[in-house]
């Protein structure tokens, strides 16, 4: 059924260029998550605030995020909000989708970690004269991203894969941009994509290999 | 008794003997239906009705394809970069979804002589003022990821060197961002810019001029290997012409003047 001859070497002159495609998936990843965890500690004040209407916005974000497809986050973040005259690129509106969604999961990690931090800690933090924001900032937080650590890894990693939906809103300098369009040129799909998810597999490795060995470094007691 | 053996046997020979050699246009054959791929983006070529039923230039042409050759036609919607995995992956038998022959993809696939061609239009938001191919220089324009169009303009705007180019999945993303000015103008076939700026669904563009791409002939496709497949292509794309049928399709889904499938001065 599937008779196919595969030209390996036809393919792999394009490699150069996906792999600039890599390095700028890499950069949509990482701002998306730098930017989506500094969100998410605000998502996380937010409900801590005791104010309704804050926690009412980031349970709001965070519904969204998490039960909506990303492609729908990447989609709206594109050509939803240009039916209001708000144009971004196709680099702009992916990173505003990853980010968003990014920002909505970490905040959920955020709070199962404070859940496993006991109130106490911050009521000692207070009888020692911290203000609540100091006891959260000196006490609970380092404790919060340290626990939350590895699932922030785990949402790394989703950012990287979720850059692939960049192509729906015109994004074709990514990794996955690149291989569609050479996909498109030679119709040898088999090979690119195979060689794109090869690419994929060997950066989320070293995401999680170099993000273990730095919690090892990080959190030694 | 013994003949009924005999006739069982020789039967048996015959088929097995005739399996061993079948080749895809067999298989099509003795399966009873012919499986294209076309892609339902691209009126007036492939679209859907109001019922949601694939109709087109490009679904008439795999239904007539399908009953010279007496099996039933399915239509498989693929979408442009879809087109060549659900040939290899035997999802489909033929492709009849608006291909351009290009060289670089003829090493991967098998085209048949040119069954269409398409020129190429400008279509330009209206509040871009672009009313000419040239005018685009220094704009931000897409088209459709994977067509020859795009691949055309993404080399132009490499050669003028400023403006960017974005390639949309869909020929309706492409139209949505032009009516929404992400993209200032855009290169389509004409068909599809006439059909698409009358259906009324896009507002605020227009098609403004030609694009001086080459005619983009395009090709029905299958297997590279699948020679029995590939000459009776051939055959029933000349035949279609000879016959009258491709002018009567083309009335019925574009109108005007019929393009020639024919290159002066060369064979094939």
């Amino acid at each position: 059924m599937f008779d196919y001859t595969f030209q390996w070497k036809q393919a792999m002159a394009k490699l150069p260029q996906m792999l600039d495609g890599a390095v700028v998936t890499m950069e949509v990843a990482v701002l998306s998550m730098v930017i989506g965890i500094l969100l998410a500690v605000v998502l996380t004040l937010l409900r801590l605030s005791g104010s309704r209407p804050l926690a009412a916005i980031a349970t709001t974000w965070v519904e969204i995020a998490r039960n909506t497809p990303a492609l729908f986050q990447i989609y709206m973040a594109h050509f939803g909000v240009a039916s209001f005259g708000i144009h971004f690129s196709p680099f702009v509106s992916l990173l505003i989708g990853i980010t968003f969604n990014n920002a909505g999961y970490l905040a959920e990690n955020f709070r199962g970690a404070l859940k496993a931090i006991p109130e106490t800690q911050t009521r000692a933090g207070r009888s020692l004269g911290m203000s609540q924001l100091q006891a959260f900032r000196y006490i609970i937080l380092p404790q919060m991203l340290r626990i939350a650590f590895l699932p922030m890894t785990n949402q790394m990693v989703w950012a990287i894969l979720m850059t692939s939906l960049g192509v729906t809103v015109g994004m074709n300098t990514d990794l996955y941009g690149v291989t569609q369009d050479l996909n498109a040129l030679t119709f040898r799909t088999f090979e690119l994509f195979a060689i794109a998810a090869v690419i994929f597999y060997v950066i989320t490795k070293i995401i999680t290999l170099g993000a273990r060995l730095l919690a090892a470094r990080l959190f030694r007691y | 008794m013994k003949t009924f053996t005999l006739t069982a046997a020789l039967l048996t020979a015959t088929t097995l003997a005739g399996t061993a050699q079948a080749d895809k246009l067999d298989d099509i054959i003795s399966s009873g239906t012919l499986r294209c791929a076309v892609v339902l983006d691209f009126p007036p070529m492939g679209m859907r009705d109001d019922s949601n039923t694939p109709i087109g230039f490009d679904v008439d042409y795999c239904n007539d394809l399908a009953a010279a050759l007496g099996v039933e036609a399915e239509i498989v919607e693929t979408p442009f970069p879809e087109r060549i995995p659900a040939l290899m992956s035997g999802r489909v038998d033929v492709g009849v979804a608006s291909t351009s022959d290009t060289l670089e993809r003829a090493k991967t696939v098998g085209f048949s002589v040119p069954y269409f061609a398409f020129e190429m239009a400008v279509t330009s938001n209206d509040e871009a003022g672009i009313t000419s191919f040239e005018d685009m220089k220094g704009h931000t324009v897409g088209a459709v990821a994977g067509t020859y169009e795009a691949i055309a303009l993404q080399a132009q705007v490499e050669a003028w060197g400023e403006g960017s180019f974005r390639p949309y999945q869909t020929q309706a993303d492409v139209f949505l961002a032009l009516s929404q000015g992400q993209l200032d103008a855009t290169v389509s076939t004409s068909t599809v810019a006439q059909a698409n700026v009358q259906s009324g669904n896009f507002d605020g563009i227009s098609v403004v001029g030609k694009a001086p791409f080459d005619t983009d002939y395009v090709a029905l496709f299958a297997k590279r290997d699948e020679y029995g497949l590939l000459n009776y292509l051939n055959l029933f794309v000349n035949q279609q012409v000879r016959t009258g049928r491709y002018a009567e399709l083309y009335e019925t889904w574009v109108g005007g003047e019929l393009p020639d499938l024919t290159v002066g001065g060369v064979y094939r």
